[in-house]
């Protein structure tokens, strides 16, 4: 791992060098994200209720103590439609479920499905909190600096970049696709059947345009040199305290210790 | 007026009047300003004005997207606030400006369905506007394509005969042609054209100053927030407006200015410059004679 020296180069405006402050904005970009992986391994490796459920409440916790729990509020509702696709597809059609909640016409909602739904969704919720919470908390550039300071790769950076800056902008885009449909007549104020039918109106467009923005971006960076040879220039190197790496090693620790865990099948 | 029965049918299209609307986003935005609008039962209209003036802002106020933080907007004389955009939605059709922020279906004639059959339209009525809509964008041989692998101009009339498909007494096309080539742009002026023909209201905001000069009898032009000029094309785009729209970065359509400097008075379009031009060529050899 090379370590760049700090770049506070002589001549650069005061805000491009000036540290973070805060409870966990001031914490090392790389120890957030270390954490962010060990919250999104456990939740989808520790089976049943106790992975994504323990994550939640952590990731809540923190986001209390740093005064963001809006901001997830605010991405936990941007993944409405998926949650409520993956609510519906186990509810009505979890193969080999047979415990009826009730009986509609051809349909039959079972309580095995509405339950491997929730928990689907716990874990999906587990996953976007954890890793929005580092969103919330972190300016791009200072996370893209530290990774690339850690020696990562630039197509490994830019996968990281790319999936954090595509939240805002899904954000806004997820808001405009309902103004659209809803435009044509699509009811979201109504009853919640007729409501269940807008998922994939909505849900079509926001994927879509997701993957085409990232396409876009990856040609836009490469329109601008991306690829080319050289070291790339670091203008401002974020702190990292004795604090952060530990916090940093421990995450990466519990992280493997989960997959090994569970590997052998000791986690049940 | 009911949304029922006003779709599909243009037996009573509603007035629309703004009255003393303003708006402001959450983050504090102010993106209306005490804007007050009159447009009569079957007009055509076009809004124009600088990027961010309010023009999209303005529209969205049409079928209850967003409700005035003061003021009221009215059709027929009824206050919209209560009513809901699903129901509005029979009254008013608004065509985004995006067509990548709508489009959802796996085939081109279930994304034109989608709006009448929310409007309650079924059967062989629902076949007939589909047919009878992409004909009019001239997609007809495509009904059964992916919508995703028609290009972007294309993608953009799926849109429009989309919204077209659900024969609302008011049809609202935010930036129809950017993006279209000539053909595309023919397309849209007829759809104009067909709608007004048919006493519909039609309310269009557009950059492209040729397009609003040809196919519309009433300009609107607005800046931050405001609407500054109101007129009939000859008069926006007459010399005497010059230097307001400039202000606002608008260009007049280069008909009206050539007119204007060969001194053949307001000739906003192509046609009436070229009647105005052969007029005083005619006169010219009736007075050589
Ligand atoms: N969702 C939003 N939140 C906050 N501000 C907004 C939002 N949408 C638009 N604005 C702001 O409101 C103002 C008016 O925007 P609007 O989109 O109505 O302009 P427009 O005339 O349609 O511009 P354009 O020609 O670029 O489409 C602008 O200053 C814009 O930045
Ligand atoms: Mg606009």
């Amino acid at each position: 791992m090379t370590v760049v020296p700090a770049a506070a180069e002589p001549g650069l405006p005061d805000y491009v060098a000036r540290q973070p402050s805060g409870f966990y904005r001031s914490i090392n970009p790389g120890t957030k994200l270390a954490v962010a992986a060990l919250e999104v391994v456990a939740a989808f490796v520790v089976p049943g209720w106790v992975g994504p459920l323990l994550v939640l409440a952590v990731v809540l916790a923190t986001a209390a103590a740093a005064r963001r729990l809006r901001g997830l509020g605010t991405i936990a509702l941007a993944t409405t439609p998926i949650v409520g696709s993956i609510l519906l597809i186990n509810l009505f059609l979890l193969p080999g479920a047979s415990d009826p909640i009730a009986r509609l016409g051809p349909l039959a909602p079972t309580w095995s499905g509405l339950w491997f739904g929730l928990q689907t969704v716990a874990r999906l919720m587990a996953f976007s909190l954890a890793i929005g919470l580092v969103y919330l908390t972190t300016a791009v550039d200072d996370l893209l600096s530290d990774l690339a300071r850690r020696g990562l790769g630039r197509r490994a950076i830019f996968v990281v970049g790319a999936a954090v800056q595509m939240v805002p902008a899904t954000i806004e885009r997820a808001g405009e696709i309902v103004e659209a449909q809803r435009s044509r007549g699509m009811d979201t104020e109504g009853r919640i059947w007729r409501r269940a039918r807008g998922v994939l109106p909505l849900a079509g467009p926001v994927v879509f345009g997701a993957l085409t923005e990232v396409e876009e971006r990856t040609m836009a960076l490469e329109a601008r040199a991306f690829s080319a040879p050289g070291r790339q220039t670091l203008l401002r190197v974020p702190a990292d305290r004795a604090a952060h790496r530990a916090i940093r090693w421990a995450a990466v620790f519990a992280l493997v210790a989960i997959v090994v865990l569970r590997a052998t099948g000791r986690l049940g | 007026m009911t949304a029922g029965s006003a779709a599909g049918s243009t037996a009573s299209v509603p007035s629309i009047e703004f009255e003393a609307v303003s708006f402001a986003y959450p983050d504090g935005t102010r993106a209306l300003s005490d804007v007050a609008l009159r447009i009569g039962s079957g007009e055509s209209i076009a809004i124009v004005g600088q990027n961010g003036s309010g023009k999209s802002t303005l529209v969205r106020h049409l079928n209850g997207l967003l409700r005035p933080t003061s003021g009221r907007v009215l059709l027929d004389g009824r206050d919209v606030r209560p009513m809901h955009v699903a129901r509005l939605a029979g009254l008013v059709g608004l065509a985004f400006q995006n067509p990548d922020r709508q489009l959802f279906a796996g085939r081109v004639s279930t994304e034109v369905a989608f709006g009448p059959r929310n409007l309650g339209v079924r059967g062989q009525e629902l076949e007939e506007r589909v047919r009878a809509a992409l004909e009019e964008v001239g997609l007809a041989a495509e009904a059964a394509t992916n919508p995703y692998d028609l290009g972007y101009s294309r993608r953009k009339l799926l849109a429009l005969a989309s919204v077209v498909a659900m024969r609302t007494p008011i049809l609202v096309l935010d930036e129809p042609t950017t993006g279209q080539d000539a053909r595309g742009v023919a397309r849209v002026r007829a759809v104009v054209a067909a709608a007004t023909e048919e006493g519909r209201t039609v309310i269009a905001i557009s950059h492209d100053m040729a397009f609003v000069a040809e196919c519309f009898r009433r300009v609107v032009v607005m800046r931050v927030g405001r609407v500054i000029l109101d007129g009939r094309p000859e008069a926006v785009f007459g010399e005497a407006a010059w230097p307001e729209l400039r202000a606002t970065y608008l260009e007049p359509p280069l008909a009206a200015v050539a007119g204007a400097r060969l001194g053949l008075g307001a000739t906003p379009t192509a046609s009436s410059f070229v009647a105005a031009l052969s007029g005083r060529a005619w006169a010219r050899r009736g007075s050589h004679t």
